[in-house]
């Protein structure tokens, strides 16, 4: 469906000021002006660390998790569903969060801010890389930390103003989980936090690999995170978002599969540290991949379409192409998982990208449910893959309103090989 | 992708709906006028809480934005200075399908999703319109609505960094030209007044009672504002090309994180030195080339005093003028970023600053001219812009002059 | 009151609202210490002090001004109970 053509008549007419043609930039002259583009670094992947339902750890965690492919997906414990309804999610259990995040310290932190500083942590210590104004966040939810609003909120509607309570207000922003872990490892380069569906883990990835390539930062921790919310959940099967969705066949996370009928939520945070190569090598760092490129764009479908089925002129997955001497990849990820619509999307997408294909790609979803940090635990996986010298590797994410992303990872290669 | 040099990156519209009404020409006739647009709420109950005024987007205003109603009160703004923006660019069908959409927000759709859950647990039944409600709660509504209503193809994304939201879109925006991924960008932040957020800042004690004075050496919290606002970011060389018209080019840029404490400011601003240190170096200029701050200003006593130490080593007491939009619009949350680019550059475009309102008496610890109550002509170069979001989030951005 | 009761209630907003261990808390006396930076405190930051004080504001019907310099006051439990009782007197 093409976008409504947009009404002149909407906006005022611009009819005083003074906007200037662009032929003049005062005393910076554009015309002498030829500022050469800085070389961008290579940038490689040094650490991972991951809280889910199913594991917490280091990149041997996430590892051990995906060999084994046991799903961390079952009946809901945290709190009870209506009967007859969406009932499965992927939950970590409390009693193991507990021991992540020292008391002291948990006193302080919401759930969502707990999973989020213990994955940094234990990201930050596979990687052994330091903080300071060098090291850079980049944060991906789909739903922030709403438990907190709840609880905000309702300690008003309870007890009036006075039960408004200023320790929990800062975690109503979506941020929070930013700034904590800002704190906990000490990054003071800049810190972003993105709200996007289904794909915000690796737009995450992405967008810090640009943040490091560029050298606005030397190094970024980088992921996603989510939080299972009893209001949330209520909302999006009542929406018919959850599996079974508004149909028959069993409840269940079954991505690319001829009875996919929706995703299954899951909860958790997973983070990887980027870094520039050479400063890696500098320091003798453990490098488990490299991320040799990463795009992003868009596919101009509604936010609500269930079926999209447009093409992408502008594919993320073909610039990547392009760019790079690519023939073919090892491996293929996507971000599919289970949402019918979704699935068949983006397996027509990739099919035009790469060729036909009879398998689908790879979805770890049915391990770890659909939450921030799944497409996080995407470019991990992706990165051990590599590791064990499955490479090129590539690692793709599309959501429904049409957010799409792409990024490559491959073994190090000791010898050189040139960037655009 | 060969690029021969590095894109300058010019503004080529703006957009905005702010606490005077919709429109650039009313943001700016208020702004130069000094007119503070802090008065009592209307459109949240404040009883009981320490501060019963903000600066809301008038009624009249909102109603005559030309969208549709069942649209949440934050979409609402942001579709109409969005639309405001890219018809000022002269970018319409066509010309708009490549360009990015970044969108600073926060609150989101909150506003109504309040609403509806003040309802239901007063009522203690399930209330109608939970759907509705919670559909465009989230922040990346706006992205999502302004990118589909106006045929935005590009990459969309939705940062949320609290009160730097607005000026961090306009940042990343900038790199993603400066990248060679797109050669346009709608970039903005929008925010509308919502229950939790005024009594967040309430139970914070950061709230004042009166209309905010930042600087006035009796300061006793920030106002809060709502508003959204827009910039068309462009790559100088595409505009020109297409005879395009700018208004200013967007000189340098930079982000940098306090890490300190979650509410409170870095106690020597070592953050906001370092933010606007990073955007001289990016805008290749020497910090004597800046002629105005709008400084961040929000009236809290630990803000502005920090923002004013943080000032003074960077730019050296004296000499810069400095004032506070916030004291005119309140703090407009996720759109101030966008909204203080904006009169950042209309600053620059007119040669006149705008004042800081309510400022009897200048706090003797901020050794620079604020520019109390009345606008003051100046012929700018350039300017900074100041965004220091909760939490230690910094944003600096640089507006140049494009030709004297 | 008493700077006994008062201490009960501190305890009780100290667990519910800077949500400290019960068992904890009922260790703490008048001479446990409140603010970071002080070795055995309870290690208490200046957001925890904005909780606390409103806590406080509502369980005992005081006002506190957040302009005022009170560190003495909030250094240890025994001199924010004398504030309290010296607020609470002043009506």
């Amino acid at each position: 469906m093409a976008p409504p053509t947009p009404q002149r008549s909407e906006a005022p007419r611009l009819s005083w000021g003074a906007p200037r043609p662009v032929d003049s930039f005062g005393d910076r002259d554009v015309a002498g002006s030829s500022e050469p583009i800085p070389p961008r670094r290579r940038v490689v992947i040094t650490g991972i660390g991951t809280v889910n339902a199913l594991t917490s750890g280091g990149a041997s965690a996430v590892a051990e998790a995906i060999a084994l492919g046991r799903s961390g997906i079952g009946p809901l414990r945290g709190f009870v569903p209506e009967p007859g309804m969406s009932g499965l999610a992927a939950e970590i259990d409390d009693a193991r969060l507990a021991a992540l995040v020292d008391p002291a310290e948990a006193r302080r932190l919401s759930r969502i801010c707990r999973f989020t500083v213990a994955a940094c942590r234990l990201a930050m210590r596979d990687s052994g890389v330091g903080s300071g104004p060098g090291l850079a966040i980049v944060v991906g939810s789909e739903h922030g930390d709403f438990r907190s609003s709840e609880e905000f909120a309702g300690g008003y509607l309870q007890r009036g103003p006075a039960g408004l309570s200023p320790m929990i207000f800062p975690n109503t922003v979506m941020n929070t989980m930013a700034s904590v872990a800002a704190i906990a490892v000490g990054a003071r380069a800049p810190s972003v936090t993105l709200n996007q569906p289904t794909i915000v883990g690796d737009l995450a990835v992405a967008r810090a690999a640009a943040i490091v390539a560029r050298g606005n930062a030397e190094a970024a921790v980088a992921g996603g995170v989510d939080e299972i919310c009893a209001l949330v959940y209520r909302h999006l099967r009542d929406l018919g978002a959850l599996s079974p969705m508004r149909g028959g066949g069993p409840e269940g996370c079954r991505p690319y599969a001829a009875d996919h009928n929706g995703p299954v939520l899951g909860e958790g945070a997973t983070f990887l540290v980027l870094e520039g190569l050479d400063a890696a090598r500098a320091r003798g760092a453990r490098i488990v991949a490299e991320l040799v490129d990463q795009a992003w764009g868009n596919v101009p479908v509604s936010a609500h379409a269930a079926r999209p089925g447009r093409p992408d002129r502008g594919s993320p997955v073909g610039r990547l192409l392009a760019a790079h001497a690519v023939s073919g990849f090892r491996c293929v990820y996507g971000a599919g998982n289970g949402d019918a619509g979704v699935d068949d999307w983006e397996r027509g997408l990739l099919a035009r990208d790469l060729g036909p294909c009879d398998a689908p790609p790879l979805s770890l979803a049915p391990l770890f449910g659909q939450h921030g940090g799944l497409g996080a635990l995407r470019v991990a996986a992706a990165a051990l893959d590599a590791a064990r010298g499955v490479s090129p590797v590539l690692v793709h994410g599309i959501a429904r309103g049409g957010c799409r992303t792409a990024l490559i990872v491959g073994s190090l290669d000791p010898g050189s090989r040139d960037h655009e | 992708m060969t690029r021969a040099a590095l894109p300058r990156v010019v503004v080529s519209g703006l957009g905005v709906v702010s606490p005077y009404g919709a429109g650039v020409k009313s943001l700016w006739t208020g702004l130069s006028a000094g007119a503070c647009a802090i008065r009592p709420v209307t459109v949240i109950e404040t009883e009981g809480l320490r501060s019963r005024v903000a600066a809301e987007v008038p009624a009249e205003a909102l109603d005559g934005l030309g969208v549709s109603r069942r649209r949440s009160r934050a979409d609402r703004l942001a579709l109409a200075a969005a639309a405001e923006a890219l018809a000022d660019a002269g970018l319409e069908g066509r010309d708009r399908r490549p360009a990015a959409c970044l969108v600073g927000a926060v609150g989101g759709g909150m506003h109504e999703a309040e609403a509806w859950y003040w309802d239901e647990v007063r009522s203690g039944r399930p209330a109608p319109g939970r759907q509705r409600a919670l559909r465009s709660v989230l922040p990346r509504a706006h992205a999502d609505a302004v990118a589909f209503r106006f045929g935005l193809e590009g990459p969309r994304e939705t940062l949320v960094m609290a009160c730097a939201s607005g000026a961090a879109s306009i940042a990343l925006g900038a790199d993603l030209i400066r990248d060679g991924v797109v050669d346009v960008a709608l970039a903005g932040g929008v925010d509308a007044l919502t229950r939790i957020c005024f009594m967040g800042f309430n139970a914070l004690k950061l709230l004042a009672p009166e209309p905010c004075r930042p600087f006035d050496r009796d300061r006793r919290g920030m106002s809060i504002g709502e508003g959204a606002a827009f910039l068309v970011l462009e790559d100088a060389g595409r505009c020109r090309a297409r005879g395009g018209r700018a208004h200013a080019e967007l000189a340098g840029a930079a982000m940098t994180t306090d890490a300190h404490h979650v509410t409170a400011p870095h106690p020597e601003g070592e953050g906001m030195i370092r933010a606007m240190s990073l955007a001289l170096g990016c805008a290749r200029m020497a910090s004597g080339e800046i002629g105005y701050v709008n400084a961040h200003g929000t009236g809290t006593p630990q803000n502005d005093r920090i923002e004013a130490l943080a000032l003074a080593r960077v730019f050296g007491e004296g000499r810069i003028l400095v004032s506070s939009t916030k004291s005119l619009v309140g703090h407009t949350m996720a759109a101030a970023g966008s909204v203080e680019a904006l009169a950042t550059i209309l600053a620059l475009e007119h040669g006149l600053v705008p004042p800081t309102a309510n400022l009897t008496e200048i706090d003797p610890a901020v050794p620079f001219d604020c520019v109390p109550g009345t606008a003051r002509p100046a012929d700018l170069g350039a300017a900074l812009s100041n965004s220091f979001g909760f939490g230690g989030q910094n944003v600096s951005l640089i507006f140049s002059r494009l030709s004297h | 009151m008493t700077e006994k009761e008062v201490l009960d209630d501190l305890k009780t907003i100290i667990v519910e609202r800077l949500r400290f261990d019960p068992a904890r808390a009922a260790e703490m006396t008048l001479d446990t210490t409140l603010p970071k930076g002080i070795d055995g405190s309870l290690g208490l930051d200046s957001l925890d002090f904005i909780e606390l004080s409103v806590g406080i504001e509502e369980r005992f019907g005081i006002v506190i001004d957040e302009r005022e310099d009170l560190s003495d006051e909030f250094l240890s439990l025994q001199s924010l109970a004398r504030f309290v009782l010296s607020k609470s007197a002043q009506g």
